[in-house]
């Protein structure tokens, strides 16, 4: 081993004769990929929260911002994340998970100062001083925190689907909705989207954990139709999922569906029947229609101790989930397990029984503490251009309740459906189903007003009705009903060039050059519903106040009736999940008002 | 008391007397105290006295997401933090059966190097400097930042990365940065001849480190001693060759060795270490942008990652020797607990107060860096 | 077309008219009866309906006020011109539309669609007028007039297309 030497050290006084190292008194400019001070785009944070969720340190707050609005339904909250410079270590972590990609860091990275405050900053895009440094760590996308992609779901092959009218999606398997559950941030966004407010992130987070019995726990407490908004429910919440801002949103409606397929029917109703009111309240409340809104409104109240009685026109429960939504999108012994679990905590319904016909309005009002009435859109609209009134058309919603009841159906070697909305698709895709089963062939032509990129159906509903074999004719408008004779053979369009005008009112221009005839022995017509209001009686009409066609609500769905309320699609226009919202709603404003009431002998 | 009752305590005549020893010093890369017991200038007994850096980590990290994790673990040893994060993201990985892509497995082996490199340099600059020779210190830091400002350009951050993720790294490497640690490898091999000229070759160096502090191979081996300082006894142990993770298996590099096993033999073993890493590093720039492919695989998101029930040790060769992480989970968001196998605590504890009794004062420090005793690592 | 229709009638006194307080006057005539139709619609159908109807004859109010408020004004022929450089779109949905018999119990899109054919019923009337008509200010007036009846039958189809058609099915 050598022993070293006592010289060669020396040599380091060479140092002595080099420049000194000198550096500039600005920061010398970070790297590219620098963590420094966050900046943050306004204009696409959503307020989610998922950075403050995820940071380690606790070092960033949500701060509510009173300028910025809320809009819930776009998935959008009135709050910016706000850093605190004491606890950041600048991990990034809130750069890698943010799920619309705003949040990201700086290449600034000084900050000198004797105010502790200037170290908690809200940023923007212009950084913690204004300076407008340029980025340095953000968004990557071979390194997102964010699972983008859904779990795929198992369905039928169209051919298959074609045959029967049994449901066609699978269902998620529980590993695929172990996946999906626990693709979710926790955000909340759907929560304030959903009409009824469900509680979506503790039940797909009970999901997450294994815990089905808790989800569907969770799904009770605001939504007693989840089988059936497991299954068609317009979903909102995906529509304001912060996923989707970037990917895919979490598929709520089918883990709702999961976990209520996980339990059996009896866990169900156990779960229901928690916390409910054991004692009757002596109070009556009678119910018109039983749908969404008007079992909802039941269940409610009966929990809460109230004697229900709803009565309902046609011999099963479930209104338009029923007779208007095809079997092969909601089995109907689904929705009978949804009416059973409501029906069991003591709603007596009473089918077969028209008010208007076999019971007045006025009874009603003179036997129960409270009426609400909730009887739908089951009218069809008619566009009445020439033709309409010849008996081969025929309203789309007619069609869907005759296939339901099981009245024989003439099925049509070709049909034509008018509307481009999911009321169009269900009459579209019955008839192919009725049309396979008879003819063996689909001869189905849909015409819309919208162009394909802005049809009102469901992407997915376009999609399905495609390849059963309906053919989507875009941007077309009805001219009018070709007549040979007394025969119906088909419907004459013309091309629509746009369909807003300037204020976006609907008010479609048309290419009156440009016509087409599609062929058809019955023309379906899929636009607009009514609801039939004949069963209130002149008096009571004349009495009520309205807002257009429909009776005036105040915000809790009481009408200018003291003892009256109105609820669901015949006062909000068709939805499943807003009809359970006003169910609520007006059941928690009977509930307030007939407590305080004398009871009605 | 009644005076009466009062007995004053009688002391027996002694040479001892007991010296607190820090918890500044210059044996140390972070505060760190030793009770010394000494006779003179000699050392009868000595204590460690840790704790100063104590903030907890392992239970922090109960509280903690798997991914979170991931900004906490580096910080648990300052000059080399790479294997830390590297050996966390391993045991992770191991628990949740996660393949790590090619790309990013070379890129960890990459950063591991560097971290070595940047270990050792500082550790040529402390050792030296634990004599009172602080040119050496300065050059080490100097060059040791040329290789930071590489960390900065792959990782935006110049000593805590938290680069290293379960599953991979976080970002791809920028364009160029490659020829660039090429230069920086080449410049920092230039420099050596300058090392030796003032550290390695020094006779002053050489006389005061020689027989400070030696340990038996059989000692080294009851005591729990790894890594550079293992194969300063004579012992080639190595995880890269012995244990290989990631790539090192289809890396070309020896193990080198010195059998006195004192303070010496273990900063000459370091030395020929840094070559190595040099040597790796030059395969690793070879290769690397031959291996494409994803830099990370698929993660479930973080928030609800529920890694399974399992408990795993995955262990690194870091700078300071063999770097283990024993990782439990019961299924869930949070590990349910992490232990840090750290080298330091073994060296700077229990090797520390066993090599302590009999050196002379002036020693200690030396002894305690030559072991590359990390002190926020024992601590944790 | 039933008889309550003004355009039949006062065709022939249009077609003589010479002056334009004389087309005018006709013109509010029209509207008048329209007026008067509604009010006394609004007496025969249920309360629902009630509201559409009352407003219709509110429009037909208002275009009574205009023409008349026309009539007074001494910068009327300028007025006119402004209006005729920019005529507005003809979207003809209403064309398409049957013209219903409006029996007792209409109801509201058969009033919608009453209200359609007879604005459209107008304009086509002073339209042809305008054709007819000699180039000067009496031409000018009925182009006006048409332009302006079919604008009130655009707001029209907008409000039937509101009603009947669907926002979100």
């Amino acid at each position: 081993m050598s022993k070293g030497s006592f010289l060669r050290p020396l040599k380091a006084l060479a140092y002595l004769g080099r420049p000194a190292v000198t550096l500039p008194m600005e920061p010398r400019p970070a790297a590219p990929n620098y963590r420094g001070f966050h900046v943050n785009d306004w204009e696409a944070c959503i307020g989610c929260g998922t950075c403050a969720q995820i940071c380690d340190n606790e070092a960033i707050d949500m701060v509510d911002i009173p300028e910025l609005k809320a809009d819930p339904l776009a998935g959008i909250k009135p709050r910016r994340p706000a850093i605190d410079y004491g606890r950041c270590c600048w991990c990034a972590l809130c750069v890698d998970i943010c799920p619309t990609g705003s949040i990201s860091l700086s290449r600034e990275y000084v900050h000198v100062g004797p105010d502790l405050n200037t170290y908690y900053i809200l940023p923007d895009e212009k950084g913690i001083h204004g300076l407008n440094y340029p980025k340095g760590w953000s968004k990557s996308p071979d390194a997102d925190l964010l699972d983008l992609k859904r779990q795929t779901m198992g369905e039928m092959e169209p051919q298959e689907r074609l045959q029967s009218f049994a449901e066609m999606v699978a269902g998620f398997t529980p590993e695929a909705a172990l996946m999906e559950a626990s693709r979710c941030i926790q955000c909340g966004m759907c929560h304030d989207a959903c009409p009824s407010h469900m509680h979506a992130p503790e039940y797909i987070r009970a999901l997450w954990s294994g815990d089905a019995e808790e989800a569907v726990r969770q799904i009770y407490r605001t939504n007693p139709f989840s089988e059936v908004c497991g299954r068609v429910c317009t979903r909102r919440c995906e529509d304001a999922c912060s996923l989707g801002n970037r990917g895919e949103p979490i598929a709520i409606r089918w883990l709702k569906r999961f976990a209520m397929d996980s339990l059996n029917h009896e866990q169900v109703r156990r779960i229901a029947a928690e916390g409910r009111e054991l004692a009757p309240s002596g109070r009556k409340v009678a119910i018109v229609g039983a749908g969404p809104a008007g079992l909802t409104c039941a269940y409610d109240l009966a929990r809460q101790g109230h004697a229900v009685t709803v009565f309902e026109a046609l011999p099963h429960a479930g209104g338009m989930m029923r007779y208007g939504i095809p079997e092969y999108r909601l089995p109907y012994d689904r929705l009978d397990d949804d009416v059973d679990v409501i029906a069991s905590l003591g709603v007596e319904i009473r089918y077969k029984t028209r008010v208007g016909h076999d019971i007045s309005m006025e009874r009603l009002r003179d036997q129960f503490d409270a009426v609400m009435i909730a009887i739908g859109l089951h009218k069809g609209r008619s566009t009445r251009v020439p033709g309409t009134n010849n008996e081969n058309v025929i309203a789309a919603i007619d069609l869907l309740r005759d296939v339901t009841l099981g009245v024989a159906v003439d099925v049509p070697k070709k049909a034509v459906v008018i509307g481009g909305g999911n009321v169009a698709m269900d009459a579209a895709r019955t008839l192919a189903r009725l049309q396979t089963r008879a003819y063996g062939a689909v001869q189905v032509e849909l015409v819309a007003l919208e162009p394909a990129d802005a049809m009102l159906a469901d992407a997915d509903e376009v999609r399905e009705a495609k390849e059963e074999g309906v053919v989507i004719v875009n941007s077309r408008g009805p001219r009018c009903c070709i007549i040979n004779g007394e025969r119906l053979t088909g419907l004459e369009t013309v091309r629509c060039l746009s369909i807003f005008d300037n204020q976006g009112r609907f008010h479609p221009l048309y290419d009156h050059e440009d016509a087409q005839v599609h062929e058809g022995d019955v023309v379906v017509e899929a636009i607009g519903q009514m609801s039939d209001f004949s069963l209130l009686g002149d008096k009571l009409t004349e009495k009520l106040d309205w807002n257009g066609p429909r009776p005036r609500i105040d915000q809790d769905g009481r009408t200018s009736e003291p003892w009256l309320w109105a609820a669901g699609d015949m006062v909000e226009g068709p939805d499943v999940i807003h009809a359970v919202a006003a169910g609520h709603r007006a059941a928690a404003s009977i509930h307030n008002e007939i407590m305080v009431r004398e009871k009605t002998p | 008391m009644r005076p009466e009752n009062y007995k004053p305590v009688q002391h027996s005549a002694s040479h001892e007397y007991e010296l607190y020893f820090g918890p500044n010093h210059p044996g140390i890369e972070g505060n760190y105290a030793l009770k010394c017991v000494l006779s003179g200038d000699v050392v009868q007994s000595l204590r460690a006295d840790g704790g100063y850096l104590h903030r907890g980590f392992e239970k922090i990290m109960e509280e903690r997401l798997w991914i979170q994790n991931v900004a906490l673990v580096p910080r648990i040893c300052v000059p080399d933090p790479v294997p830390m994060e590297e050996t966390y993201a391993r045991a992770v990985e191991m628990l949740g059966g996660l393949e790590i892509p090619k790309r990013a497995q070379w890129i960890r082996a990459l950063m591991l190097e560097a971290s070595r490199v940047c270990a050792h340099l500082f550790y040529f600059g402390g050792h030296a400097a634990t004599m009172g020779m602080y040119s050496n210190m300065f050059w080490g830091v100097t060059d040791r930042d040329l290789i930071l400002d590489i960390f900065e350009e792959i990782t935006g951050a110049r000593i805590y990365h938290m680069y290293i993720t379960p599953g991979g790294v976080r970002r791809d490497l920028p364009e160029g940065v490659l020829d660039r640690l090429s230069k920086v490898l080449d410049y920092v091999e230039s420099r050596l001849p300058e090392f030796d000229n003032l550290f390695f070759d020094n006779a002053v160096v050489i006389n005061r480190a020689t027989g400070v502090g030696t340990l038996t191979t059989e000692q080294a081996l009851s005591w729990g001693v790894t890594g550079p300082n293992l194969r300063a006894c004579g012992l080639p142990f190595d995880v890269r060759r012995d244990d290989p993770y990631l790539i090192y298996d289809e890396l070309d590099f020896d193990i080198p060795t010195e059998t006195a096993g004192d303070a010496w033999a273990r900063t000459l073993v370091r030395r020929e270490e840094l070559l190595q890493s040099i040597r790796i590093l030059r395969q690793i720039i070879a290769t690397l942008p031959k291996v494409g492919g994803p830099i990370r695989c698929a993660l479930p998101n973080p928030l609800a990652w529920n890694v399974p029930a399992g408990s795993v040790y995955a262990r690194t060769e870091s700078s300071k020797g063999e770097l283990g992480f024993f990782v439990v989970s019961k299924g869930g968001a949070k590990p349910w607990r992490v232990h840090v196998r750290g080298p330091s605590s073994m060296h700077a504890v229990h090797v520390l107060e066993r090599l302590g009794p009999g050196s002379r004062l002036e020693d200690v420090a030396q002894i305690m860096f030559s072991l590359d005793a990390c002190p926020p690592e024992v601590d944790r | 077309m039933s008889e309550e229709h003004p355009e039949g009638t006062g065709r022939e006194r249009l077609e003589n008219s010479t002056t334009i307080g004389e087309v005018l006057e006709v013109a509010m005539g029209f509207e008048a009866t329209a007026r008067d139709f509604y009010a006394s619609l609004a007496g025969r159908v249920s309360k629902p309906l009630r509201g559409l109807v009352q407003e219709l004859a509110e429009e037909e109010k208002r275009h009574y006020q205009l023409f008349s408020d026309l009539r007074e004004r001494p910068d009327v022929q300028e007025k006119i011109s402004e209006k005729i450089e920019r005529p507005a779109n003809d979207h003809r949905f209403s064309d398409y539309v049957q013209l219903p018999e409006l029996g007792d119990y209409p109801d509201d899109q058969s009033i919608l669609q009453y209200a359609m054919g007879r604005e459209h019923a107008a304009m086509e009337q002073y339209g042809s007028l305008a054709e007819q008509a000699p180039a000067g200010p009496i031409q000018d007036l009925f182009r006006f007039l048409a332009i302006e009846e079919m604008e009130h039958k655009g707001e029209l189809e907008k409000r039937w297309y509101e009603l009947v058609y669907p926002s979100n099915v």
